[in-house]
């Protein structure tokens, strides 16, 4: 008689990864760190440890010592199903693999998990099956026309042809919250810094596909990457800039994993652009912003990435701005709750995630919650106006320089 | 009787001697085949992201390989830092829990001392056996007498048998008293903490009886060979051949996660 063949497969994992399956030490500090088991009222299905731990035994019945004995143990497709489900409860806000004694890299892990049960026809989970759609024919999530990126600006914003800086704006920003992208362009203006951006040419930076285990589709994520790259080199930039963590994080570490290549500009953060200028002296303050400040790292741009500093020292050099730390911040954050496609996805996860960072911010009695990433900034209004706290503010650090270098941008079109 | 006892071999158990060395080999035997199968497993994954299922034995150390020499964009630990803070004093349990750090520290420091004495003691008798067969036994230095040799390994088999069962001590506490991590608990951590715990005292109960302190419980001195044997039989069937087939592989697979990690994020 054939032996069964295994009920999953190693499709899109690395031999580390399978390897990092087995050195979980189920210690549990990712259960007490994760933001998604946390707001789902501790759903055990949702515990990082327990997700290391179904994926293992899934790979015991497939590959372990009695499936090379006497065949693979069938795996009901329900249970399947369920796992599928749970990995996708999870905003890949990379907390776990920040506690995590075995250090297992496990944002990793679930994009590795995500991406084969995408393969194997499971995932990825509810609405985020239109991102790929979305991204072929629009070029962007929001079904926006890619003519609306930049075509918006109002006539004082200066865009070059070309240049040596590169704004890339992102999807969230130019299409959804202009208000960002403006305060973006208008800084750079003021500070005399002469930029280009890349206008209809820009791409969505594929990390809807990336984080939702889509990337493979076509090979849509590595060509619009490279399409992205391209027409950044063809605009002669050697920095490129941005505003939004999302897009930042994807450049810096997706972008060259996917095209295989280095890439051929340097990638910014407008807080680490800003902080520089800011050591030169060459900011000047024009208003006093006099308000108490928290800051939430993004997941993308701190845990991800490291940077926690750059925009602490921008929000410290306005003037009047009194920074006050929430109890989580920088490597132990909290998450936003909209990451990793759970926004779309789960809209009600990703609201009660945002709900409890709202109330972070709430305890500390700040003005403003100020972040550096657009899509954080939607969430946590979302979660604001959920728990009926309107009198906290929710802003992207950049709109706080805008304004505190005395930059109207009460004309931001909707 | 030169040989009358030390780790449960005498002259009236020269079979038992043989049995051991044919247990120790199977073990080991047993150990190569689980890591070859588990060797396997990790080659199902690729050599790199996003690329196809290598399915080779060598895939794994292919890929560890080469995130070791990877730049990453965050943590680019040096090798060393990773191995001696990381691997060896465990930062990483430290920082989140120095009560969990101490009760792992403690059994990972008793457990890999008691080990390397083991060994230690193991090649001595083995050496002052050829010895004896060759002739040259006579010409050994004085130390290398098992006797002697085991004499010299008492102190610190004691201290580190007592550091182990510090830490066994708190684990199992842990499992049992704590809400939170008996509600966690399941089969498969255990057995590792059974079997942790059956072999520590199996070793604390054989040298009680062997040198009638209070571990023996007043036993008699006939016992201290088969309880010797039975603590060397579980130690080899639990501390080398059941490794790669249960919670025990993290003993290798965190450091090599530590390492292709570069500590961590």
């Amino acid at each position: 008689m054939a032996k069964r063949e295994p009920s999953i497969n190693t499709e899109n994992f690395t031999a580390v990864q399978l390897m990092e399956v087995d050195s979980c030490s189920r210690c549990g500090e990712c259960v007490k760190w994760c933001p998604t088991y946390d707001a789902s009222g501790k759903d055990p299905g949702l515990a990082p440890r327990d997700k290391i731990l179904r994926w293992g035994e899934f790979m015991k019945k497939s590959y372990g010592l009695r499936a090379r004995l006497f065949g693979p143990k069938e795996i009901p497709e329900e249970e399947i199903e369920k796992f599928k489900d749970d990995l996708y409860g999870c905003t890949t806000c990379g907390m776990c693999a920040t506690v995590c004694e075995s250090a297992i890299n496990t944002v990793e892990l679930w994009e590795s998990m995500r991406a084969n049960l995408v393969k194997r026809g499971n995932g990825p989970f509810g609405k985020q099956a239109a991102f790929l759609k979305l991204l072929k024919e629009y070029k962007n999530p929001y079904m926006a026309d890619n003519k609306d990126r930049t075509n918006w600006f109002p006539e004082d914003v200066r865009i070059e042809e070309k240049a040596e800086i590169l704004y890339y704006g992102g999807c969230t920003a130019e299409l959804r919250q202009r208000k960002l992208a403006l305060a973006t362009t208008r800084v750079l203006n003021k500070l005399g810094i002469k930029f280009t951006m890349l206008g209809e040419d820009e791409i969505c930076c594929g990390s809807v596909l990336v984080r939702t285990g889509q990337y493979f589709f076509d090979d849509v994520a590595k060509k619009y990457a490279q399409k992205n790259i391209d027409n950044i080199v063809a605009k002669g930039a050697k920095i490129v800039l941005y505003a939004c963590a999302g897009c930042y994080r994807t450049s810096l570490i997706d972008w060259p994993r996917l095209t295989g290549k280095e890439l051929p500009f340097k990638v910014v953060h407008i807080a680490e652009f800003l902080q520089e200028l800011i050591e030169q002296g060459k900011i000047e303050w024009e208003k006093s912003i006099d308000k108490k400040v928290t800051y939430h790292d993004p997941c993308h741009l701190g845990r991800h990435v490291g940077v926690y500093d750059p925009p602490r020292a921008v929000i410290e050099a306005i003037p009047g701005v009194e920074l006050i730390e929430m109890d989580r911040t920088r490597e132990n954050q909290r998450c936003c709750g909209a990451g990793g496609g759970v926004k779309a996805g789960i809209p009600d996860l990703a609201l009660g995630v945002a709900k409890t960072r709202v109330e972070d911010a709430l305890a500390t009695k700040a003005d403003i919650l100020s972040s550096s990433c657009p899509f954080c900034k939607r969430n946590l209004c979302d979660g604001r106006d959920a728990i009926g706290a309107k009198e906290l503010e929710v802003e992207d650090i950049i709109v706080m320089v805008a304004e505190a270098m005395g930059i109207d941008l009460s004309d931001t079109p909707e | 009787m030169s040989m009358e006892y030390f780790a449960g071999i005498s002259d009236a158990l020269r079979l038992t001697f043989v049995q051991v060395m044919i247990l120790a080999t199977l073990s080991i035997g047993i150990f190569f085949i689980g890591m070859y199968i588990n060797l396997k497993k990790w080659g199902m994954g690729s050599t790199g992201y996003g690329q196809e299922p290598s399915g080779s034995i060598l895939a794994f150390p292919k890929m560890l390989a080469y995130q070791m020499s990877e730049h990453a964009h965050v943590h680019n630990q040096s090798v060393l830092e990773t191995f001696f803070l990381d691997i060896l004093f465990q930062r990483r349990i430290l920082t989140r829990s120095p009560l969990r750090w101490f009760m792992h520290f403690t059994i990972f420091v008793g457990w890999m001392t008691l080990f390397a004495l083991s060994i230690a003691m193991f090649f001595v008798e083995m050496i002052h056996m050829i010895g004896e067969k060759a002739g040259y036994a006579h010409s050994l230095p004085e130390f290398m007498n098992p006797e002697i040799f085991r004499e010299l390994l008492s102190v610190p088999n004691d201290i580190f048998s007592y550091i182990l069962l510090t830490g066994i001590i708190i684990a199992i506490y842990r499992r049992l008293f704590l809400a939170e991590v008996r509600e966690a608990t399941i089969a498969y951590d255990s057995v590792l903490l059974i079997g942790l715990t059956i072999i520590t005292i199996s070793g604390f109960v054989a040298d009680g009886i062997r040198t009638g302190r209070f571990w023996g419980f007043d036993l008699p001195f006939e016992y201290a060979p088969p309880a010797a044997l039975f603590h060397v039989v579980i130690s080899l069937l639990f501390c080398i051949a059941y490794i790669p087939f249960s919670k025990y592989i993290h003993i290798l697979a965190i450091p090599l996660t530590l390492l292709a990690n570069k500590g961590g994020e």
